[in-house]
């Protein structure tokens, strides 16, 4: 068996759609700037069209075109807002493929570095068995709520970003990134549970949330056993893991800003060793993107051309 | 009046007047004899922590090819307590005077076993989850539980009892993991051109394990059976 493996290589059985994760990762990149966010995300349309056909996710689809994903996640979850349970699965299901490559990014680092330290190896393995347990909660929750897996395509940019080939990085990137931005997400949806009186998916996550501060206790001590003496070598996995919170944030829905769809578990991340200086620093990356009011504009630009191209083909089909 | 020795905390509380009932309690047959020394359980003991520990990291590296969520999730919880078996392991080397800093010192028995432990590691692609498990389940640990069965009745029950502990406590838990694992094999291999994939790959390990003397190369000399 080889050492380190792409994240096109993960393996999943028949019920999965897999995504192409440029939709996903290209949120991180966007300015400031209406226009130029509608010609990045324009041209996935057909793309996106074609992965999202046949799943749950085709009514948003047909609803809002290619600016759906930045309509979805930057929006907070609201119970009483148009397509509000698609929208709670939607994000579940991200969950839950999201704690499936946190499964597979910690019990990869078992065999991708048989020379690490013997505590680290038990670290990794116990996360495995946490990820393993969250799979099936979500799984659960996904049930719970009336929806099933598969029902929406999985983007595996999660693993792509964050399961470097360097320990340092891999922990940083996987217990401190990924794992970092599931205390953010479990955070919210904790909220989201209490307000809508849903004692289950609390309960449940809130659980996952006090596993998720371990694993990223874990990648704070190995960041900083693994880059001992080595200040070079801090900064640079440093600098690994910000480009990785730059990702994660989506283009600002994961931010400190007042409308973030996904606050920033500010409290939950000091117990789980992020330094102050660490969260100024995601609050600042993480909010550099473009504003609400740009994603706003851009999203309704997208729906607007989306629904003339569809009437469009149906009149050229008509005559 | 009684000639038995009773139990007390010192040697000068060791009485041999008639005890009253409370005392009279069923004396310990054990005999102080074992077949393994210090420096031979040590030795068994870094070849069974080698093979728990690469157990958990082949699992570990796994996990992400095999496509089946439930195999994915059980295997979580089965790199957790084959990683727990290895730790308990390493940390009853320091114990048997091995030093302080052997915790983490596995060691195959010979070169032909640590090939063997490769082979059962090397299916990687998605499709193989069949030949996968069998290499596991089917042949390595089954061998597993059965030596440390003959070490648990071979070795001085008293002198070496925290090493009994230890396998009794592993033995458990293996016995699980074979429960499951028979139950998800069984439903893998639904029909008898999979059933025959399973069953050449535990007889081509099989042959290899026999041949490396197993976990702890003593097969050959007529130490432990195989499955």
């Amino acid at each position: 068996m080889k050492r380190f493996i792409e994240h096109h290589e993960l393996a999943r059985d028949e019920r999965f759609i897999r995504q192409d994760n440029r939709q996903a990762t290209i949120l991180a990149s966007l300015p400031d700037d209406v226009d130029v966010i509608v010609n990045a995300l324009e041209p996935f349309s057909d793309m996106l069209e074609q992965v999202i056909r046949g799943t749950a996710a085709e009514p948003l689809f047909d609803e809002y075109g290619p600016g759906f994903l930045i309509t979805i996640i930057n929006e907070p979850l609201d119970p009483e807002a148009p397509a509000a349970l698609t929208r709670l699965l939607l994000r579940m299901h991200g969950i839950f493929v999201g704690e499936l490559q946190a499964l597979e990014g910690a019990a990869r680092s078992l065999w991708d570095f048989p020379e690490a330290p013997w505590e680290f190896k038990m670290n990794m393995a116990r996360q495995c068995w946490d990820e393993g347990r969250h799979v099936q909660i979500f799984e659960k929750l996904i049930t719970h709520l009336g929806g099933e897996v598969g029902m929406f395509p999985e983007a595996t940019f999660l693993f792509e970003c964050a399961c470097s080939d360097d320990p340092a990085m891999r922990v940083a990137g996987v217990n401190r990134g990924l794992e970092g931005l599931a205390c953010d997400v479990f955070r919210d949806m904790i909220r989201y549970a209490h307000k809508t009186g849903d004692e289950i998916m609390e309960q449940a996550i809130d659980y996952v949330l006090a596993d998720e501060i371990t694993h990223v206790r874990f990648g704070s001590e190995w960041v900083r056993e693994f880059t001992k003496g080595d200040p070079e070598y801090l900064e640079r996995t440093q600098a690994f893991r910000r480009e990785v919170d730059k990702q994660f944030s989506l283009g600002g829905a994961r931010s400190d800003r007042e409308d973030a769809a996904i606050p920033i578990a500010m409290k939950d991340r000091i117990e789980a060793g992020f330094t102050q200086e660490e969260l100024d620093e995601l609050k600042e990356l993480s909010g550099s993107g473009p504003s609400k009011d740009t994603l706003v504009q851009a999203a309704a630009v997208l729906r607007e051309r989306h629904h003339a191209k569809k009437a469009a083909a149906s009149q050229e089909v008509a005559s | 009046m009684s000639d038995r020795m009773y139990p007390g905390l010192g040697p000068d509380e060791r009485t041999t007047f008639a005890p009253y009932s409370a005392f009279d309690i069923p004396e310990d047959l054990r005999e102080l004899h074992g077949r393994y020394d210090v420096v031979a359980t040590a030795k068994r003991v870094r070849n069974f922590r080698y093979a728990e520990e690469w157990m958990m990291m082949m699992m570990g590296g796994w996990v992400a090819t095999i496509p089946e969520i439930p195999v994915k999730t059980g295997l979580g919880k089965l790199i957790w307590e084959t990683a727990q078996a290895a730790d308990e392991f390493g940390k009853r080397l320091p114990e048997l005077r091995c030093g302080r800093k052997a915790v983490d010192s596995g060691e195959p028995p010979n070169n032909a076993f640590a090939d063997f432990i490769q082979s059962v590691a090397e299916p990687e692609t998605p499709d193989l989850t069949i030949e996968k498990l069998t290499g596991l389940f089917d042949v390595l640990i089954p061998h597993l539980i059965e030596m440390y069965e003959l070490h648990m009745q071979e070795t001085d029950q008293i002198s070496d009892a925290p090493t009994i502990e230890i396998l009794e406590h592993i033995v458990r838990k293996k016995r699980r993991h074979l429960e499951w694992s028979q139950e998800v094999l069984d439903r893998l291999c639904e029909n008898d051109e999979l059933r025959e994939r399973r069953r050449v790959r535990a007889d081509t390990l099989s042959k290899e394990l026999r041949e490396s003397g197993g976990v702890t190369g003593t097969l050959e000399a007529g130490r432990g059976v195989l499955n």
